[in-house]
C-alpha cells in the first residue's frame, strides 16, 4: 500500500467513527456537559482572576505610599508597623488555580520574625470547597478521560459484537490502521469541544497583559497544551487498548469506569495520606518549639560574643547598644529560620515530587504537577515569592538598624526618644516582585512531563499489543 | 378456558393483531399456524399481559387478563420457545425457585426431583448448573415448571423447534396427557405434521389475523399442508 | 390478609433466590470485599488523624501548665528576693503575662464522632494561644499542612460513603431488571403469578441488606469497639443518626438504580445513565454550588483587611506616640523590676504597644464580623441549596456529626474572642493602674471552657437532612412504581 493510503484510511475510519458518535447523542450529551463547564470554569477564572490582580496592584502602591509618607517616629516602630507586600495572581492562574485556594497571598513584613502567609481564600469558603473548585484544569484532568471513555469504550469491542470488526478486517484494513482511525477519531471529537474552550482560554490569560509578559504566557499556554495534549492521548489509547482487548463492551465498560475511579479520584487521596504518613509534617507546636529552642542557642551566642551578655534582651544590655542589638539579633536568627522553613519547604516539595514519579502508575498525579508548575500556582512559585518578601523584610530591617546604630545608639539613654526623619522611610525600595519566568517553570517541571510521555509511550505499546492480539 | 375476543394489537402503524377471536375449551390442544410476523407470539404475549391489546379482550377461565393478572397467572402455565434460567444455578435449584414461585409455597425436594424425573430428567442432570444444558434439557425443566403449576391452561410457544424427531415426540405424547386431563392448550408452531399430529383444532394466522379454524380430525396431512400453502401465498 | 401473607411468602421467595444468584456469581463477594476494604482503610485514617489532634492538644496543655508552674516559681522566688527577672520576661508585670508568658491557650476537642470526617480540621486550627494582643496576631495561623495535600483531599469514611458507596452500589444494581430482561428469565418469572414490583422490592431489599447493611454497620461497630467516648448515650445516639444519614443516602443511589431499571432500557445504557447521574450529583453539583454560592456572596476583600488593618496601625502609632518614645529605665535602676506594694512600673513603651493593638482590635472588629457574617451566610446558602445534590447534603450531614464542619469552627473562633475579651478585661486596668501579678492571681485568671454545641441542634440538624434524602428516595420509588406499570417485559 502507498503512504497515500496509510493516511487516507485511518482518516476514513475516523470520520466514520466521529459521525457516529454525533449521531447517537453521546458527543453531544456528554461533550455538551465538558464544554459547558470548561467555558464556565474559563469565564469565572478571569473575571477572578481580573478583580484580584487590580486589587492587589492598587493596595500594593497604596502600601507603599503609605510607608514612605509616615510621619517622623522611631525607626524600630516603624519596622513594627512594617508594610504589606501582596502577591502578583499569575495570569494562568484562570486556567490552575492550583493551591491558590490553600495558600495565602498577604505577608506582613514586620519587625524580629519571619512571618507567614496568612488568609487562606479557602478558610472564608464553606466546606463544599474542599470537594472541589471549578477550573479549567480539573475540568480536563478528571472528567476529560470520562469523555473519552464514553466515547471510545465500545470502539473495537461493540464493532466486534455486531459483526462490523470482522467484515472491515477482511476487506484488508490493517490492525495498525484501524487503531490509527479510531484513534483519530477520538482525537478529533476532543478537537471539536476543547477547540472553542482554548481560545476562550487564550483570550481570557492575554488580556490586559504586557507584551512580555504575553509572551512567557504564550508559552506556558503552549506547554499547557502539551501537557494536557499528552495526558489526553494516554486516555485515549488507554481506552482503545481496553476496548479491543475485553471481550465484551460491558466488560470494556466497567473495567474504564474502574480505572477511571481508582485513577482520578481514589489514588490522589490515598497517595496524599501515604506521603503524610511517611513524611509527616510537623504541628505548628513542634515545629515552633524546635526553632525557638534553636533561636535560642543562636542568640545566647551571638548576645555572648557581641556583648558579653548571658540574656537576650537582658537588663545588662545598655540601651545605647539598641541599636546594634537589633542588628545582631537579626542576623543570628536568619540563619536558623532559613534553615528550619527551609527543611519544611524542601519535605513539601519531596512530597510532591515522590507523587509525580507515582504519576507513572497514575499520570494524573504527574499532570496535575505540571499543570500548576507551568501555570505559576504550585508550591515551587510560592515558596519563591515568600523568599523574596523575606529578603526585602530583611533589607527593611537591616536599614532601620542601621539608621538606629548611626543615629540613636549615641544618644544613650534617651534612645527611645529618637524620631527619624521622614527621609529614611523613602529608603526602603518598593518591594518589586516579578513572577517566575516560563524557562524556569519548564526547568522545574521536566520529571513530571518525562512521566507523562513515558507513560504515553507505554500506552500506545499496549493499545497496539492489544490489537495484534486480541481484536477477534 | 382460554378465550379471545376481537383482540387487536397495534403498535404504531403496524397491526400486529385484527380481530382475533378463538377458544380453547378444557381438553383441547389448538394449534396456531402462521409464518414469522403472523401474530402468534403477539397473542401469546396478550394472554400472558406482556403486552395490553388494543381493543377486545383476553380472558382465562372467565377472568380478564388484564383486569386480574394475578389470578389469570395461577390458572396458566407458559412455556416459551426458548426456556431461559438462571445459569449459575442448578435445574433442581431453578424448579425450586419456579415452582415456589408458581404455587406461592415451596414445594417438598422429594416432589420436584420427581417431577424432573418424569420429564426425563435424571438426578445427577438436575443437580448441574443450568449453564451446562442443552436447549432440551432446559426445555425439560420449563416443562417440569409448568407441571408443577398443575394449572388448567397452558401456553407453548414453538415448542419442537430446535428439537431431534425422537424428544419432539416425547413432547407430543406429554401434551396429549395434560389434555387428557382437562387442560386446555395453545401452542404455536411451524411444523405441520405435528400441528397434525398433537392438536385437536388448527387455527391459520396471516399478518394478524385468523384466517382459517379448522377441527384436526377433518383434514389430512396433505390437505393440511395445501391449506396452509394457499394461505400464505394469498 | 391472605393476600398479604401471600405477598410475603413470595417476596421471601424472591429474596432467598436473589441472594444465592449473587452469592454465586461473585459479584456481591467482589463488592462486599471492595467495600470493607475501603471502610477499613478510611477509618484507619480518620482515626489517625484524629489522635495526632488529640495528642497535639494535651501537649499543648502540658506546655501550659508546664508554664504556669514556671511562672509561679520565678514568682515566688522573686517575692522571697532570690531571684531578679528579665524586663521582657517578668512574672510580676502583667505586660509579660498577659502577653507570650503567661498566654492561656484555647482548645477545642474532638467530639466522639470525630473520626469520621475530616471535614475543615486540617484547615482550621483546633487551638488558639491568646494573648491580649489583637486578635489578627493569632487567629488567623493554621495548622501546617503541605498545600499539595490540601487539595488533594482526605481518603477519610465521608468520602468512602458519599463517593465510592454509590458507586459499589451501581456495581449491583445497574442490571437489575435489564439483566433478566435481556437473560431471557423475566418472562419466566412474570408468567408466575408475581408482580413486578413485587420482583423489584425484593430484589432491592436484598442489594439494601448486604452493601448498605454493610457499609452502614461496620463504621458503627468499629467505632463503637476502638472509640470509647461513641458508648456513651448522647454520642451513640450521633452515631446511630449517622448511620441512619449513611444508610438512606445508600437507599437513594438503589432506588435511583431501580428508577432507571424502570425505563427499560439495556443494561449498558443503564450503566452510563447511572454513571451520568453520578457524575452530575456528587462530582459537578457541589463544585457548581460552590461556584454560585461565591458568587452570591462572595468573601470580604482579605486585601482590604491588610489595607485598613496598616491605616488603623498608622493611626495608633501616632496616636501613642509619647507613650512609645519613652525610653526603658530598667538600664539605669534593675530595681524598677521588682513589685512593691502590690504595685509595678509598667514601662510606657509597652502600654503603649497594648493601646495600641487594644484600638486596632475595636475598630477592626466590624470589618471581621463582615468576614464571619459572610462566611455564615454562605453556609446558610449551602443548607438552602444543598438539596440539590444528595451527596451535597450527605457530605455537610457527616461532617456535622463529626463536629469538623466550619460551622462548628466558626463557633470555636467566636468563643475564643469572647475568651480574648474577657483575658483583656482581666489584663488592661492591672497594667494602666501598673498593678503587680500575685501568685494568687494564676487561679484567677480567665480559663477558657468550651461550651459545645447542644446536642438536640446537631441532632435536628442530622434528622433534618436525612428526612430530606428519604423524601427524595420515596419519590424515586413512586417513580419508579408508577412506571414499572409501562415496563417492556418482551
Amino acid at each position: 500500500m502507498s503512504s497515500k493510503s496509510t493516511l487516507r484510511v485511518p482518516a476514513w475510519i475516523a470520520r466514520k467513527d466521529f459521525s457516529e458518535y454525533l449521531r447517537d447523542g453521546r458527543l453531544h450529551w456528554a461533550g455538551g456537559l465538558v464544554l459547558i463547564l470548561l467555558l464556565t470554569a474559563l469565564a469565572v477564572g478571569w473575571q477572578n482572576q481580573r478583580a484580584i490582580s487590580g486589587e492587589r496592584a492598587v493596595a500594593q502602591k497604596l502600601d507603599y505610599s503609605d510607608w514612605v509618607s509616615q510621619n517622623t517616629r522611631h525607626p524600630h516602630d516603624a519596622a513594627h508597623q512594617g508594610m504589606h507586600v501582596f502577591k502578583p495572581e499569575p495570569p494562568l492562574s484562570v486556567i490552575d488555580p492550583g493551591i491558590t485556594p490553600y495558600v495565602g497571598s498577604t505577608l506582613w513584613l514586620q519587625a524580629h520574625r519571619q512571618s507567614e502567609v496568612k488568609f487562606r481564600p479557602a478558610q472564608d469558603a464553606t466546606g463544599l470547597q474542599r470537594l472541589g473548585q471549578l477550573s479549567a484544569a480539573w475540568v480536563l484532568q478528571v472528567l476529560g478521560p470520562l469523555l473519552i471513555i464514553v466515547l471510545g469504550f465500545n470502539a473495537f469491542a461493540g464493532e466486534r459484537e455486531l459483526g462490523t470488526l470482522r467484515q472491515t478486517l477482511s476487506l484488508g484494513i490493517t490492525q495498525r490502521q484501524l487503531l490509527w482511525g479510531k484513534a483519530l477519531g477520538l482525537l478529533a471529537c476532543l478537537a471539536v469541544l476543547l477547540l472553542p474552550a482554548g481560545i476562550a482560554a487564550l483570550v481570557a490569560s492575554l488580556w490586559g497583559l504586557t507584551s512580555e509578559l504575553q509572551m512567557d504566557t504564550t508559552l506556558r499556554l503552549l506547554g499547557l497544551g502539551l501537557g494536557y495534549g499528552v495526558y489526553l492521548l494516554i486516555a485515549i489509547f488507554v481506552v482503545l487498548a481496553v476496548s479491543a482487548w475485553a471481550k465484551t463492551s460491558r466488560v470494556a465498560l466497567v473495567v474504564l469506569l474502574g480505572m477511571w475511579i481508582v485513577g482520578t479520584l481514589m489514588v490522589p487521596r490515598a497517595a496524599s495520606d501515604l506521603a503524610r504518613t511517611l513524611n509527616p509534617s510537623p504541628s505548628r507546636l513542634e515545629f515552633a518549639s524546635k526553632m525557638n529552642a534553636d533561636l535560642h542557642t543562636h542568640y545566647q551566642q551571638a548576645w555572648k560574643d557581641n556583648f558579653g551578655v548571658d540574656k537576650r534582651w537582658g537588663s545588662d544590655l545598655p540601651l545605647n547598644k539598641w541599636g546594634v542589638a537589633l542588628q545582631v539579633d537579626d542576623h543570628a536568627g536568619y540563619s536558623v529560620t532559613d534553615k528550619h522553613f527551609g527543611d519544611l519547604w524542601h519535605a513539601f516539595e519531596h512530597q510532591q515530587r515522590s507523587q509525580e514519579w507515582a504519576g507513572l502508575v497514575v499520570p494524573i498525579l504527574a499532570l496535575r504537577s505540571f499543570s500548576m508548575g507551568i501555570a505559576g500556582t504550585d508550591f515551587a512559585n510560592h515558596r519563591d515569592f515568600s523568599v523574596a518578601a523575606e529578603q526585602h523584610r530583611r533589607l527593611m530591617q537591616d536599614l532601620m538598624s542601621a539608621d538606629l546604630v548611626k543615629n540613636a545608639d549615641s544618644l544613650d539613654n534617651k534612645h527611645f526618644a529618637y524620631q527619624a526623619d521622614p527621609k529614611l522611610w523613602a529608603t526602603v525600595p518598593r518591594f518589586g516582585y516579578q513572577l517566575p519566568g516560563v524557562a524556569a517553570a519548564f526547568q522545574n517541571n521536566l520529571l513530571s512531563l518525562l512521566v507523562l510521555l513515558a507513560v504515553l509511550t507505554i500506552s500506545v505499546l499496549l493499545a497496539r499489543a492489544a490489537c495484534a492480539r486480541r481484536l477477534l | 378456558m382460554l378465550s379471545a375476543q376481537n383482540v387487536t394489537k397495534t403498535f404504531g402503524e403496524t397491526q400486529a393483531l385484527n380481530a382475533v377471536s378463538l377458544t380453547v375449551m378444557p381438553g383441547d390442544i389448538y394449534c396456531l399456524l402462521g409464518a414469522n410476523g403472523a401474530g402468534k407470539t403477539t397473542l401469546i404475549n396478550v394472554f400472558l399481559n406482556f403486552l395490553q391489546p388494543t381493543t377486545g379482550t383476553a380472558q382465562v377461565n372467565g377472568r380478564d387478563v388484564t383486569a386480574e393478572p394475578l389470578q389469570t397467572k395461577r390458572d396458566l402455565a407458559y412455556i416459551p420457545e426458548q426456556v431461559m434460567l438462571y445459569g449459575v444455578l442448578s435445574g433442581l435449584e431453578n424448579l425450586d425457585y419456579f415452582a415456589a414461585l408458581a404455587t406461592g409455597q415451596k414445594q417438598p425436594g422429594v416432589t420436584l426431583l420427581r417431577l424432573l424425573a418424569d420429564v426425563g430428567l435424571d438426578e445427577t442432570a438436575a443437580m448441574r448448573r443450568v449453564a451446562t444444558y442443552s436447549k432440551g434439557m432446559r426445555q425439560k425443566v420449563g416443562i417440569a415448571i409448568a407441571m408443577a403449576k398443575e394449572a388448567k391452561a397452558l401456553l407453548l410457544d414453538e415448542p419442537t423447534s430446535g428439537l431431534d424427531p425422537s424428544a419432539a415426540n416425547e413432547f407430543s405424547q406429554l401434551l396429549k396427557k395434560a389434555s387428557q386431563n382437562g387442560v386446555a392448550v395453545l401452542t404455536t408452531t411451524h411444523d405441520l405434521f405435528h400441528a397434525k399430529q398433537t392438536a385437536t383444532r388448527i387455527g391459520i394466522m396471516k399478518r394478524g389475523q385468523l384466517v382459517a379454524e379448522l377441527s384436526s380430525a377433518d383434514i389430512t396431512h396433505s390437505d393440511l399442508e395445501a391449506l396452509y400453502l394457499q394461505h400464505m401465498r394469498a | 390478609m391472605r393476600d398479604a401473607n401471600n405477598s410475603w411468602q413470595l417476596f421471601c421467595t424472591v429474596f432467598k433466590h436473589e441472594g444465592r444468584v449473587l452469592l454465586a456469581d461473585r459479584t456481591l463477594w467482589l463488592v462486599a470485599s471492595l467495600l470493607l476494604a475501603l471502610l477499613c482503610y478510611a477509618l484507619f485514617n480518620g482515626l489517625a488523624h484524629t489522635q495526632a489532634r488529640a495528642d497535639v492538644a494535651s501537649v499543648v496543655l502540658k506546655k501550659q501548665a508546664d508554664q504556669q508552674v514556671k511562672n509561679l516559681d520565678l514568682l515566688n522566688r522573686m517575692m522571697a528576693g532570690k531571684a531578679t527577672p528579665e524586663p521582657f520576661a517578668n512574672p510580676a508585670d502583667p505586660a509579660s503575662i498577659g502577653s507570650g508568658m503567661g498566654a492561656r491557650y484555647a482548645v477545642l476537642p474532638a467530639t466522639a464522632l470525630a473520626p469520621v470526617a475530616v471535614g475543615q480540621s486540617d484547615m482550621f486550627s483546633h487551638y488558639y494561644q491568646v494573648t491580649y494582643r489583637s486578635k489578627l496576631n493569632f487567629m488567623y495561623d493554621s495548622e501546617i499542612e503541605n498545600p499539595w495535600n490540601l487539595l488533594s483531599g482526605h481518603f477519610d469514611l465521608t468520602f468512602v460513603m458519599v463517593y465510592l458507596l454509590p458507586l459499589l452500589i451501581f456495581a449491583v444494581s445497574y442490571n437489575l431488571l435489564s439483566a433478566e430482561r435481556e437473560q431471557g428469565t423475566l418472562r419466566m418469572l412474570l408468567s408466575q403469578p408475581l408482580g413486578l414490583r413485587l420482583l423489584v422490592l425484593a430484589k432491592l431489599a436484598v442489594r439494601a441488606f448486604a452493601v448498605i447493611g454493610l457499609a452502614t454497620l461496620v463504621p458503627v461497630l468499629v467505632l463503637l469497639v476502638i472509640r470509647p467516648e461513641t458508648r456513651e448515650a448522647s454520642a451513640l445516639a450521633l452515631l446511630i443518626l449517622w448511620a441512619l444519614l449513611a444508610g438512606i443516602y445508600g437507599l437513594f443511589w438503589l432506588a435511583l438504580a431501580a428508577a432507571i431499571n424502570a425505563l427499560g432500557r439495556s443494561s449498558a445504557a443503564n450503566a452510563l445513565m447511572l454513571i451520568g447521574s453520578w457524575v452530575v450529583l456528587v462530582l459537578v453539583m457541589p463544585v457548581l454550588l460552590n461556584l454560585v454560592v461565591g458568587q452570591i456572596s462572595p468573601a470580604p476583600s482579605r486585601t482590604e483587611l491588610a489595607t485598613r488593618t496598616r491605616l488603623i496601625t498608622i493611626d495608633g502609632l501616632n496616636r501613642y506616640n509619647k507613650l512609645l518614645s519613652t525610653d526603658y529605665r530598667y538600664t539605669d535602676k534593675p530595681e524598677i523590676l521588682l513589685p512593691k506594694d502590690g504595685k509595678i512600673e509598667v514601662p510606657p513603651r509597652r502600654k503603649g504597644a497594648y493601646l495600641l493593638q487594644r484600638d486596632v482590635d475595636n475598630e477592626i472588629t466590624p470589618v471581621l464580623d463582615q468576614f464571619d457574617r459572610q462566611l455564615a451566610g454562605q453556609q446558610a446558602l449551602v443548607e438552602r441549596f444543598g438539596f440539590v445534590s444528595p451527596a451535597i447534603t450527605a457530605h455537610e450531614g457527616m461532617a456535622a456529626l463529626a463536629g469538623n464542619g466550619s460551622r462548628r469552627y466558626m463557633q470555636f473562633q467566636t468563643q475564643v474572642g469572647a475568651f480574648h475579651t474577657q483575658w483583656k478585661q482581666y489584663f488592661e486596668p492591672r497594667m494602666m493602674a501598673d498593678t503587680a501579678i500575685v501568685p494568687a492571681d494564676f487561679d484567677r485568671m480567665p480559663r477558657f471552657t468550651w461550651h459545645e454545641t447542644p446536642k438536640a441542634e446537631v441532632r435536628s440538624d442530622a434528622g433534618l437532612r436525612a428526612m430530606q434524602l428519604l423524601l427524595l428516595t420515596l419519590a424515586l420509588g413512586g417513580f419508579t412504581a408508577w412506571r414499572l406499570r409501562r415496563y417492556p417485559v418482551v
